[in-house]
């Protein structure tokens, strides 16, 4: 695998782009920024897939690329097994003699549609093969943004998507909390994953550099990125970064790894747990969202109460969500 | 005439109720009159992306038999009305999905009708729309490009406006008297106007200096189509009248040129990396326009741009790759210096050359606005001085 | 299994072994002898056996290969898949309801042109949890650009593994192939097979270069951007280009296999038994061959002028030789071993794609449609015996286009 160093600083950063520009997104995309993030941070010697999705369709239109980095698409529940394949691939061909053995880093990337519904079974399963060098990035847009935003597992309560309109007879159509799929990976895999973590594209330094350990972690491993979408989510594109932010310090979206086996938080979550910020109130972020218009004061407060229960309650703030049976807890100190 | 199509083009997803909304309406109205009609949106755009222009279609016939001479087609080849809901798109359609530059007027029928929602002049656009070989008529419906009806946008009329609009000056289309009846069968008719900013006095200002009626809060959306019926007026465009503007096209290669496998080959890494045959040339609503001046190099812009936009210089600002920009504002935001990066009007622009370049040269990046009234006045009055249009 | 005998060759020249394997052992030694470097797997029956064998050939160190052992059909193929763009030899395989599974992926390989290699052990599709035999499942992949054979025997089995990469991998058509075997017949039952030399092997079936399409950061390519209707037709139109190059390229690697092993001459599509002067065909694919066989031999012994066409590459379709073929009989019965419910005069798929050569063809021979076998019923000799005269009925009525059940209860 590859070793990659950390960058220092945003001036540390090379100016060179792996991810041409002249791509297809929308007005405003932060997932297209994440691909940037990606190419940037893996550098030449890499192989990207990518399952179906917005960073698909809207990125890779025929007969152009953004890609300079070789670049191949896969089916939508596939990233797990993609990076599977062009690694044993690779592997095979490097052991037996039949390509230049080096390191060469393995990158796919799904949607949350891709990776936290349909693809996750592929996503558990690569992560428990040890002996193959690759990163999966599940880029979360909390809906099937593609397709014309269609309500996914991470799709936040209440949220208004094409599949859960705020109607006359039922105000909330989405009755579900977001699947909480960094936690579930890293309490699942840790054991067999170097490098389990989540990101925000709006904390630029910071995802590159989880990219880059990640990468040279070796071994299977796993980013999820929080990614404003304001044609899903509903608010002017220039506001993109803000809402990215706002996301993090309303402790919505915890930053966090899992290296190695231990835990550590980044960026505004670590000042949050060392009590150096306070969480901002989740309504600063949810009513600049036109997909919680509809929201009544009732609504806010569910809402404000279930992330106060991810920080108050469960056993790992923002990451494992549950928390100690007391009567057990107590056993155990003894 | 057997039959009369009318396209609406607008910024996917931002205008994609207002565009729904007239289509609809038109051929609903039409079958008021005994004819028939289909409402469709161009499938090549959908899935819309926020910003990137987009169309929809009505197309009304006397007869099933007629109509079904428009089906199973993804646009009409010609239109009697063409409908522009944000002039910066005068400058011609780039659809995300596929490559070149389609004029605002490619699909306009010799002595046919191109209405723009603008509080530009007619003579303004034509410097940035395209010349027809034939002659062909613009109409303006005095207004911002409308977000009426997107998320939580207020209803601003637009819609009403531009019915009237089509109803004079392309009757044959649909006529006054169905779109009355259409709208009062729907219960829209007395539907008052609530105002559609918050601040409303300071939003109608640059409206107004442009020549904008204001709408009476609680005028109703008949009386707002009527007005604009009774208001309409258009401008013959001679032949020739209007610029060559950028007519790029691609030559699409047949089986047995493409490289099997879907494969295609990747563009070259680099600072300023680009995929070279898809550049965007008319998709941004606005431009980012930098005072390197007071630029302090903090990188904010290159980081966060999703477009890649910012390409270093030796003199550390970054230079603006307008070709990679579709005019989101995420650098304008980021931007901690004052009024550094300001978004301006991409139709305030003729071309895509390097604002660095000019800088060095000592030349101004950006015209005042000559038919936008005031409200970029003030990007220009910043010392940013001198006539894009001019130069054009 | 026990090696029987050796074959008789020069001291100096390596040596063929016989040993007593099935179809799936067949198949996995001759991914041995291809010097495979990707296979996945996933269970099912029947044609997982295949998967058994190949895992023991790398447990023992005589197959050096990624062995992924996946967590569903649809990964397995999804791991082939890219193992393949990046230059690797790749092996996959399923039955039945989890063919299904991968469908997604089976159906998007032809369009990328990678030419892995795949068995699918047929398999009824359940429900009810059938595991017997039956050609729906393949025969879901075959419009879509997979090359398709019916395999018979063991030896065939091993032999068309390696014909199968060499045709496959052929820059010419570089499209995926996969080798039906009869779930059970083939799968679960040893035969004597003779197995090759690895440096004949080596000489026969050249080392897989996808060339300027292989995905590496020394070759920067991007596969298979999302196309609309500007640019589809364009590559399905390179596809069937492909397609029509096959037979061609089929019949070389067939001539040349039989130049250096002596064994799959002549014609790779077709192969004829008891022919020359038949005047009433049955024709079928797969292991059904072998009960028709024995009935031709008794039905000749009384004297009567019947013959047998097996069908062995399904896609590309034989056109030109089962056309030539079948016009010098009198009366022609298709035995499907598949149902397409619905179909032209509810015929199976072979049946249709029989009578749809057959209408241009000098001389039109009366053509009558058999379903039989399904679920792994065998087909036994008075099935084989209802199904020859039922043919020469309809062919002395001159009357053909009645497709009748065979061997189903009433």
């Amino acid at each position: 695998m590859a070793v990659l160093e950390q960058w220092r600083g945003v001036k540390a950063i090379p100016d060179i782009e792996y991810f041409a520009s002249g791509h297809r997104t929308c007005q405003g995309c932060e997932s297209v920024l994440v691909m940037r993030y990606i190419a940037k941070a893996a550098g030449p010697r890499t192989i990207v897939t990518g399952t179906t999705g917005c960073m698909y369709v809207a990125n890779t239109s025929y007969y152009s690329t953004p890609w300079t980095i070789p670049w191949m698409h896969s089916q939508l529940g596939a990233a797990g097994s993609s990076a599977m394949g062009t690694a044993a691939g690779l592997k095979a061909l490097m052991r037996k003699g039949k390509i230049k053995d080096e390191p060469i880093n393995v990158i796919a990337f799904c949607g949350d549609g891709g990776g936290a519904d349909m693809g996750l079974s592929a996503i558990s399963a690569a992560l428990t093969h040890e002996d193959y060098n690759l990163l999966m990035v599940l880029y979360d847009n909390e809906s099937y943004a593609n397709t014309d935003i269609q309500l996914s597992g991470s799709t936040p309560w209440g949220a208004v998507t094409t599949f859960s309109p705020a109607g006359t007879k039922h105000r909330i159509m989405h009755r579900r909390w977001k699947k909480n799929t960094p936690g579930l990976l890293a309490a699942g895999h840790s054991g067999q994953s170097k490098f389990i973590g989540t990101a925000c594209a709006s904390y630029g330094l910071d995802f590159m550099n989880k990219v880059r350990r990640a990468l040279s972690a070796g071994g299977p491993t796993f980013l999820h990125t929080l990614d404003p979408c304001p044609k899903g989510w509903h608010y002017d594109p220039e506001l993109s970064h803000e809402i990215g932010s706002l996301a993090v310090e309303t402790g919505i979206w915890p930053l966090y790894e899992v290296n190695e086996g231990k835990l550590s938080f980044t960026g505004p979550t670590r000042n949050i747990l060392l009590g150096r910020a306070k969480r901002k109130p989740v309504r600063e972020y949810l009513a600049k969202q036109g997909r919680f218009a509809h929201f009544t004061d009732e609504d806010y407060d569910y809402f404000q109460r279930k992330v106060d229960d991810m920080w108050e309650h469960w056993m790992i703030p923002g990451v494992v969500a549950f928390e100690m049976d007391p009567r057990d807890a107590s056993l155990l100190q003894k | 005439m057997a039959s009369t199509a009318v396209e609406v083009i607008y910024r996917g997803i931002f205008q994609k109720t207002l565009a729904g909304t007239l289509v609809k309406t038109l051929v609903l109205a039409a079958h008021r009159e005994g004819k028939i009609g289909t409402a469709m949106s161009r499938y090549g755009d959908s899935p819309e992306r926020n910003g990137i222009p987009a169309k929809q279609f009505a197309v009304i016939a006397d007869s099933q038999d007629e109509l079904e001479e428009s089906l199973a087609k993804y646009e009409p080849k010609a239109t009697d009305v063409s409908i522009c809901l944000d002039d910066n798109m005068c400058k011609g359609i780039e659809s995300w999905s596929w490559y070149g530059v389609q004029p605002i007027n490619a699909l306009v029928k010799p002595g046919g009708l191109l209405i723009v929602t603008s509080l530009r002049t007619p003579d303004l656009l034509l410097r940035h729309i395209h010349w027809r070989d034939q002659p062909y008529r613009i109409a303006i419906v005095k207004a911002e490009a409308s977000l009426g009806g997107l998320w939580v946008y207020r209803d601003d009329h637009t819609d009403m406006r531009l019915l009237g609009a089509v109803a004079r000056l392309a009757p044959q289309v649909v006529g006054l008297d169905a779109l009355v009846q259409s709208l009062h069968e729907k219960g829209l008719a007395d539907q008052p106007y609530a105002g559609d900013t918050e601040g409303d006095a300071r939003a109608w200002a640059p409206r107004q200096a442009a020549g904008q009626q204001p709408i009476p809060v609680g005028q109703t959306k008949l009386e707002s189509m009527q007005q604009a019926y009774e208001a309409a007026t258009d401008r013959p465009v001679a032949p020739g009248e209007g610029v060559e503007g950028n007519r790029l096209t691609f030559e699409k290669p047949g089986w047995k040129d493409m490289r099997i496998g879907v494969v295609v080959d990747a563009p070259k890494p680099g600072v300023d990396a680009s995929i070279e045959v898809f550049k965007k040339w008319s998709t941004r609503t606005k431009r980012p326009v930098v005072n390197f001046d007071t630029c302090i190099e903090c990188d904010l812009c290159w980081l966060h741009c999703p477009d890649e936009c910012f390409v270093p210089t030796p003199e550390g600002v970054y230079d603006v790759k307008y070709e990679s920009c579709c005019g989101c504002g995420v650098c304008e935001e980021v931007c901690p210096v004052d009024r550094c990066i300001v978004m301006v009007d991409e139709i305030e622009f003729t071309d895509l050359e390097s604002p660095y370049q000019k800088w060095k040269r000592g030349e101004p990046l950006v015209a005042p606005a000559s038919g936008g009234g005031a409200k970029y006045g003030a990007a220009a009055a910043d010392g940013n001085t001198g006539n894009a249009e001019d130069r054009g | 299994m026990a090696v029987a005998k050796t074959s008789k060759t020069a001291a100096n020249v390596p040596q063929s072994q016989e040993e007593l394997i099935s179809g799936s052992e067949a198949v996995a030694q001759a991914l041995r002898l291809a010097d495979v470097d990707v296979i996945s797997a996933y269970p099912i029956r029947p044609y997982d056996t295949v998967m058994q064998y190949v895992s023991k050939l790398i447990a023992d160190g005589r197959l050096d290969c990624e062995f992924i052992v996946a967590e569903s059909e649809h990964s397995q193929f999804e791991i082939v898949k890219h193992a393949c763009s990046v230059g690797a030899r790749a092996f996959c395989g399923s039955s039945g309801v989890g063919w299904m599974y991968a469908m997604e992926c089976l159906a998007v390989t032809p369009s990328l042109r990678l030419p892995y290699l795949a068995i699918c052990g047929n398999r009824a599709l359940d429900d009810p949890g059938a595991f017997g035999t039956e050609h729906n499942d393949a025969m879901c992949v075959r419009d879509l650009g997979w090359m398709l054979y019916w395999v018979e025997t063991a030896q065939e089995a091993l032999d068309m593994t390696l014909i199968g990469y060499r045709a496959a991998e052929d820059q010419r058509l570089s499209l995926p192939c996969a080798l039906c075997l009869d779930g059970a017949f083939l799968t679960h039952s040893a035969q004597i097979v003779s197995v090759p030399p690895q440096d004949l092997v080596n000489s026969y079936l050249p080392r897989f270069d996808l060339g300027d399409r292989v995905l590496h950061p020394d070759n920067p390519i991007s596969i298979a951007p999302q196309a609309n209707e500007d640019w589809l037709m364009e590559i399905r139109k390179q596809m069937d280009a492909a397609m029509r190059r096959a037979p061609e390229v089929i019949r070389e690697a067939h001539g040349e296999f039989h130049r250096a092993f002596g064994r799959q001459g002549g014609s790779p599509f077709i192969e004829e038994y008891m022919t020359d002067d038949a005047e009433t065909v049955l024709v079928g694919m797969g292991t059904m061959a072998s009960p028709v066989r024995v009935m031709v031999r008794k039905l000749r012994a009384q004297g009567e002028k019947v013959g047998f066409v097996r069908v062995k590459w399904f896609r590309p379709f034989g056109t030109d030789e089962i056309r030539t073929s079948l016009q010098r009989f009198k009366a022609v019965g298709v035995v499907d071993r598949d149902f397409s419910l619905g179909a032209a005069d509810m015929g199976g798929v072979l049946y249709n794609d029989v009578r749809a050569t057959m209408y241009d063809a000098q001389r039109r021979p009366v053509i009558s449609g058999f379903i039989a076998g399904l679920g792994g019923r065998e087909i036994e000799e008075k099935d084989v015996l209802e199904m020859f005269r039922r043919t020469q009925q309809a062919g002395a009525d001159g009357r053909g286009g009645e497709v009748t059940w065979i061997g189903v209860r009433e």
